[in-house]
């Protein structure tokens, strides 16, 4: 038990840490880095020096998944325009196949996006110093992409580039059973958390907005037809994060690709929901450039495709239960308690 | 601003050992052909399946043992819930009893009718109603017309109530009356009293339902005796009583498992390889269910710790009644009606038919989605 209220501590400081570095560096980070390649390397140093970027590894000092993801979480609500997730899910990645962990900002490429010697949709790819990939379904390589990458960008506006395989250079690879399935997954899950910390985001923003903005003589929280669309974002919203803490959880004591199906599913779902219904309540206002709303929205909209949309993984789990046969779907749901 | 966190809860290993001790009851039960699933969760009643029940440790679990309870935690009994309602056991007999009015007459009743009436109910041979709505008192319930008036020793009790689910089967009814004030006081002068079904002056009269099933009736008293104890919290304290009352029944899992076994012949139609489009479907439903489900431990922990999480639970009910009425409307899509009859499809057609019909409910009892999404709005500090 004191393990665990000193864990809550740490938690609780790192988080506040986190608070104080985007007031001081980050109030405007994502507006500024919007569509343009490279990352904020200011707030970066800020996070590193602060000992955030490298909560993933899996040895001495680690303090472990949850923090790391609790985290990422936090980052996703301020909208941060840094490889953050990445990183640190890179660094779990090379813990795990015995790769030296270089310093700096990693990426990695989701495997299902490798096609034709190209890797898409890489974060970041052109401005971390190594990328992890798989060039074998149980083969994981960390590779420099720097001369081999082309710029893109999601809907968020966040680097997401094509990698010429042929022409990266593979710093170290290994064996690790069914690498590329880990890395989907494991992207997957952060994704996961990160959808869940934009949601609460957008949901405090929401809240904001309504009680503030005024029309027909009082705030628009005093309408039915808002407070009902409000508390279904505020239930979207709290399903996601319960399936995506429930990922963490499992992830960190067993190997559970079924709960980050889950979480993935269902965050990916429940965003849609949420970016719908406060795009709604923050009407014209919140459909423009010039507001911020959209910061978090349009990573929503990005992060729920990434790592497999919510159909891929609701198909996974169709399949998963149905291969066990209709009875064991109680048995599945009940697993662990 | 408000935050839900759902945090997780460690099962006792004592739950994990009642969970296999409760389906191995239930697959013996089923094997004796006692009962078939069905769709509904708090709608088929059988009151010697209850009092097996009852026999077995499973009702009144939480209780002191001086009141015939069985002193274990709240997490236990909600493994034995969630158990019984995944197997579509019939347990609707005893359901109100046991989730609600035993614990509040625990809670809030006189020593004399704890005595009376915990120990009969623990042994799942004592069933209840719940009086609350009226013909012009649905959601408004602080509308209410039925008067007790004060006599020697007691009240005498007239008036009407409605959908009063399980009257014909009720030993009791908690009616919420009002004992002072006039209906425009509303929350003033109401007071819930427990009514022996067999006094003088009741008539239950059934009203059919839309699926032609006697669930519910019409309650009429007429200069009810009431025993002065028989009050629940107190006179002039009803509307408490019965807010609270409602918070607690709002996250258990019969709020989003009442059409589970339906899911489950869906899964067993459909088969070991289902298309692309069929996994995603029902895939969606697994993962809106084990969210579901752990929300709702989740806040069984709170109330376990002594929190009252009210706005979590009304974000559990309005989330898992939309998912149960939703599992009708996507299986059929995948296993339609028309072109199939017979076979197997027999449990499935079944439950598919009554789920259809009964789906409405869900988001009706307990709490309109729409009284409840107000309930979230002034939660989130918009009302």
């Amino acid at each position: 038990m004191s393990n665990e209220t000193e864990d809550a501590g740490v938690r609780h400081l790192m988080l506040r840490s986190l608070d104080r570095i985007v007031e001081e560096k980050a109030e405007n980070a994502a507006q500024a880095a919007d569509g343009k390649p490279g990352f904020p390397v200011d707030l970066w140093s800020a996070l590193e020096e602060a000992g955030m970027t490298a909560l993933g590894e899996e040895n001495e000092g680690d303090l472990g998944l949850g923090n790391a993801m609790a985290l990422v979480e936090r980052a996703a609500y301020h909208t941060l325009p840094v490889p953050l997730a990445e990183t640190i899910l890179a660094r779990r990645l090379l813990a795990k196949a015995g790769i030296e962990i270089p310093d700096g900002a990693l990426s990695m490429a989701p495997p299902s996006a490798i096609r034709d010697g190209k890797a898409t949709g890489v974060p970041w790819a052109s401005s971390v110093t190594s990328v992890v990939t798989t060039t074998a379904p149980d083969t994981l390589a960390l590779i420099d992409a720097r001369e081999a990458a082309s710029s893109g960008f999601n809907m968020a506006g966040e680097p997401r580039e094509t990698i010429d395989l042929g022409r990266a250079r593979i710093v170290a690879s290994a064996k690790l059973a069914d690498a590329a399935k880990i890395v989907e997954a494991e992207g997957a899950l952060v994704r996961a958390v990160q959808m869940s910390g934009a949601m609460s985001r957008v949901l405090e923003h929401g809240l904001t907005w309504a009680n503030d903005r005024i029309q027909f003589g009082r705030p628009i929280a005093r309408f039915q037809a808002i407070q009902h669309l409000m508390a279904e974002l505020a239930a979207e919203a709290a399903a996601g994060s319960a399936a995506a803490l429930m990922a963490v959880e499992a992830v960190a004591e067993r190997s559970d690709r079924l709960a980050i199906a889950i979480a993935k599913a269902r965050t990916g779902e429940a965003a849609g929901r949420v970016c719908a219904i406060a795009h709604e309540v923050f009407g014209a206002m919140g459909f423009t450039q010039e507001h911020t709303l959209h910061y978090a929205t349009r990573r929503l909209w990005s992060w729920r495709n990434e790592f497999g949309s919510e159909v891929q993984w609701q198909a996974e789990i169709g399949r998963a239960i149905a291969a066990g046969g209709a009875d064991s779907l109680w048995a599945t749901l009940t697993a662990h308690g | 601003m408000p935050e839900f966190r759902f945090e997780p809860v460690q099962m006792p290993p004592a739950a994990t050992r009642l969970r296999a001790e409760v389906r191995g009851f239930l697959d013996e039960e089923k094997a004796k052909g006692t009962f078939a699933p069905t769709v509904g969760a708090m709608v088929a009643a059988d009151p010697s399946f209850s009092a097996r029940l009852g026999a077995r440790g499973y009702l009144g679990m939480t209780w002191p043992k001086q009141y015939g309870g069985h002193e274990r935690s709240a997490l236990e009994r909600y493994v034995v819930v969630e158990e019984l309602l995944a197997a579509g056991a019939p347990v609707m007999a005893h359901w109100i009893a046991d989730r609600q009015s035993g614990p509040q007459i625990l809670k809030h009743g006189a020593e004399r009718v704890k005595k009376m009436i915990l120990p009969e109910i623990a042994s799942g041979r004592c069933f209840f109603a719940i009086g609350m709505s009226e013909p012009d008192t649905g959601s408004d319930l602080a509308s209410v017309k039925t008067r007790a008036v004060p006599v020697e020793g007691g009240f005498r009790v007239t008036g009407r109530k409605v959908w009063t689910s399980y009257a014909h089967m009720a030993h009791y009814v908690i009616a919420l009356v009002r004992t002072g004030g006039r209906p425009e006081d509303r929350h003033v002068g109401l007071t819930q009293l427990i009514v022996d079904m067999k006094s003088p002056g009741i008539e239950v009269r059934p009203i059919i339902n839309v699926y032609g099933a006697h669930e519910f009736n019409e309650v009429a008293f007429d200069d009810v005796f009431v025993p002065e104890d028989m009050s629940v919290g107190g006179i002039g304290n009803g509307w408490a009583m019965v807010t609270s009352e409602l918070a607690f029944e709002r996250s258990g899992p019969d709020r989003f498992m009442s059409t589970y076994p339906l899911l489950v012949e869906a899964f067993r139609e459909i088969g070991e390889s289902p298309n692309a489009s069929e996994a995603a479907e029902l895939g969606r439903l697994v993962a809106h269910l084990a969210t579901l489900r752990r929300m709702s431990t989740s806040i069984a922990g709170m109330l376990n710790e002594g929190k009252s999480p009210v706005t979590e639970a009304a974000l559990v009910k309005d989330l898992g009644t939309t998912f149960e009425q939703s599992i009708p409307e996507i299986t059929r899509r995948l296993l339609p009606l028309e072109p199939r009859g017979g076979g197997n499809g027999q449990a499935y057609d079944g439950l598919q038919q009554l789920a259809q019909m009964q789906a409405p409910c869900y988001s009706i009892r307990g709490g309109t989605r729409e009284i409840l999404r107000g309930m979230i709005a002034r939660g989130l500090g918009l009302r």
